[in-house]
């Protein structure tokens, strides 16, 4: 057990959500393939909960009006509680557009990062990678994020993802290095930036300035 | 004039609105000026008012509960020693120059407390006073430091030796610090390509800790006509003449912001927090110390202490809670009760002479949107920041006019100044400005919107 309680799974790590949030084709899938097989690749307990693959079967039948949406999210939000508190590194990829849910998911959820996958809507677009926002963009396709229903970027993510900006495999990267920082995976992440003689001689530095 | 000019900002840590508003107005010329072309007054600075982590928030607009960075030293875990530095990579949350390079503007920062060691930017970066010496690798890119040791010899991080008697020669140090470091700031903004300039001058800081008692006849220990009386004002005209100086090569149609993180003011003595703990039943010893001793080297008894506390310019308390701290032994349940007692007794505090002190104490989570870290239980401003915490034990008494670590003439205050130089911009007095505006309004001024998690607004 870890000392809050957390039940640890291999390699010393402790149980955690990796809840991966943004516009339809800004990259939360994609990157959240690269994070899963690595971290399984390093002996990692992972499983991934992607939004598209969990409709079809977890959460098979919920629209995509607000109501649907949030049961969506509340559903996926409870099986990453289980999977979480059982030492499990439970990433989810979905929408998840609403600010409130996400925060009630983080409530239940408790070791949980918030990822947000920031790209800008004429990108995502760009990209559509499966035809819908042109389909949404012509009407054809109604309840879809971004064009005709609302997206709320979070407000205090832990990590943000400039995907428009950088490879997904730069993306994570940079998000398994934080995960190393914040302590959910092992190995020194943090540079140490002093020796202990140069932090010594800060130490006495700010002592004489009366800092300390 | 129109967005997407060029933003620069100058940082002079320290400075009052007293001395540059007011007293020494009609003596600094280029601040004078700047003023008469812009807008400009107090602005307000965070909890704590210091250095670090002041200056990250001011380019985070982030508060220091959201970048878990309380003071220069913070606590890494709920050990009792486990203190750690707060360098550049403590600070999590993008800065300005992070936000602008990823748009494509080139930025030089020199200097800026938070910086050390050199993060990679889009542009060139030159480490603050938390480097270790003219030896480390200060700068960004990396062979930016040869450059301008062979222009400018080593850098001149700080003052050596401060806590020192010797008035002349820690004069003579401010000087060639900050002569250097103008010296630097118009090499490297007529050097290179810029579209952000900031850079932060820490003499201004210095001088006040080492020389406000013989420039303040209100200090108990000002001596009128003694030979430093005018030490701080000469200074401060060398300043205004570095700065006017630097203005040319910032051009004249730059959008350019004088700022300080901070003020100061007379400092009237110390409070020995932890003798004060130990007087109230909160702090006990395992061993008795025999003389001044700091509180890092004292044996406590960790299973009769409920509270200790760290000296500098404030004071942060920490409580010693069960399950929380190792040898905790205030339940869980008890500690809001513990902490809101403690809070009562340090806002009561007297005098040497039994008047109120008027401490004021403050909740992490009452004055941050965030907390993050390890924050104190309580920050506490002794004397509204009058008196400095004292965290030595052994020295007697609960009040002190004998500093166990630092120069004792000036304390820190909660404003710090705001000049604000746009073509266009009329001349005016503005007020309610935080230093968490900073950020978001140079953004605004490259048409690029604040995050929504920046806590400032943009300066009409």
């Amino acid at each position: 057990m870890t000392n809050d309680g957390q039940p640890q799974g291999q390699r010393g790590t402790r149980g955690v959500t990796l809840w991966f949030t943004g516009l339809p084709c800004s990259g939360k899938s994609t990157i959240a393939q690269i994070i899963g097989e690595e971290l399984r690749r390093r002996g990692h307990r992972v499983e991934l909960l992607d939004g598209d693959e969990v409709r079809t079967h977890l959460t098979k039948g919920l629209g995509f009006s607000k109501e649907g949406r949030d049961e969506n999210i509340r559903r996926i939000g409870y099986v990453c509680h289980l999977l979480t508190r059982n030492g499990v590194i439970a990433i989810a990829a979905a929408i998840s557009p609403y600010r409130a849910i996400r925060d009630e998911v983080r409530k239940m959820v408790g070791s949980f990062v918030e990822i947000y996958a920031d790209c800008p809507l004429e990108v995502c677009i760009e990209r559509d990678v499966k035809g819908m926002y042109k389909k949404a963009l012509a009407g054809e396709m109604k309840e879809f994020t971004g064009i005709s229903d609302p997206y709320e970027p979070p407000l205090h993510p832990e990590v943000v993802l400039h995907t428009d900006q950088e490879t997904a495999e730069a993306s994570a990267a940079r998000l398994l290095g934080r995960l190393q920082e914040m302590g959910y995976l092992p190995g020194a992440a943090v540079h140490e930036p002093y020796t202990p003689e140069e932090e010594a001689a800060i130490r006495r530095r700010l002592e004489q300035l009366g800092y300390l | 004039m129109a967005k997407q000019g060029k933003v620069a900002v100058i940082g002079l840590d320290c400075v009052p609105p007293e001395l540059v508003f007011d007293r020494w107005r009609e003596e600094l010329p280029t601040l004078k000026r700047l003023t008469e072309q812009g807008c400009w007054g107090k602005l307000k600075s965070v909890v704590p008012p210091i250095t670090v982590p002041a200056w990250s928030c001011m380019m985070s607009s982030r508060d220091p509960g959201e970048l878990g960075i309380y003071g220069f030293r913070n606590r890494k875990d709920h050990s009792y020693d486990g203190m750690a530095f707060a360098t550049a990579t403590a600070v999590r949350e993008e800065r300005v120059w992070d936000i602008l390079g990823r748009a494509g503007k080139q930025v030089i920062v020199l200097a800026v407390p938070g910086t050390y060691p050199p993060q990679p930017v889009n542009g060139c970066l030159v480490g603050c006073f938390l480097t270790p010496s003219a030896e480390s690798d200060y700068a960004y890119p990396a062979a930016l430091k040869q450059e301008l040791t062979e222009r400018f010899g080593p850098y001149r991080l700080d003052v050596e030796h401060f806590r020192s008697e010797e008035k002349e020669r820690i004069l003579e140090q401010i000087y060639r610090m900050t002569e250097q470091r103008f010296a630097m700031a118009r090499h490297l903004a007529t050097t290179r390509p810029w579209d952000f300039f900031m850079m932060v001058e820490m003499g201004t800081d210095r001088i006040h800790h080492a020389f406000w008692k013989y420039s303040d006849p209100a200090h108990r220990l000002y001596q009128k006509g003694h030979k430093f009386e005018h030490a701080i004002r000469d200074y401060y005209r060398f300043v205004d003449e570095q700065v006017g100086g630097l203005l040319p090569r910032l051009g004249d149609d730059t959008s350019l912001f004088v700022v300080s993180d901070h003020g100061a003011q007379n400092m009237e003595g110390g409070v020995c927090v932890n003798e004060w703990l130990q007087r109230e039943g909160y702090l006990a010893l395992a061993e008795p110390v025999t003389g001044p001793t700091p509180i890092g080297q004292a044996k406590l008894d960790w299973s009769r202490t409920k509270a200790w506390g760290e000296g500098g310019y404030y004071s942060r308390v920490f409580l010693n809670v069960q399950g929380r701290e190792p040898q905790g032994v205030i339940p869980p349940g008890e500690y809001e009760a513990v902490r809101e007692e403690l809070r009562r007794k340090l806002e009561a505090m007297l005098d040497e002479k039994g008047r109120p002190l008027g401490t004021r104490v403050f909740k992490p989570e009452e004055v941050y949107r965030a907390v993050r870290g390890v924050p104190p239980d309580l920050i506490v401003y002794f004397g509204n920041l009058r008196w400095r915490s004292v965290g030595s034990l052994g020295l007697g008494s609960v009040h002190t006019f004998e500093n166990d670590t630092g120069p004792d003439d000036a304390n820190h205050s909660e404003y710090g100044i705001f000049i604000w130089r746009e073509p266009g911009r009329r001349s005016r007095p503005v007020e309610g400005l935080s230093l968490m505006d900073i950020a978001p309004t140079i953004l605004d001024r490259f048409g690029i919107a604040p995050p929504a998690a920046m806590q400032g607004k943009v300066i009409a």
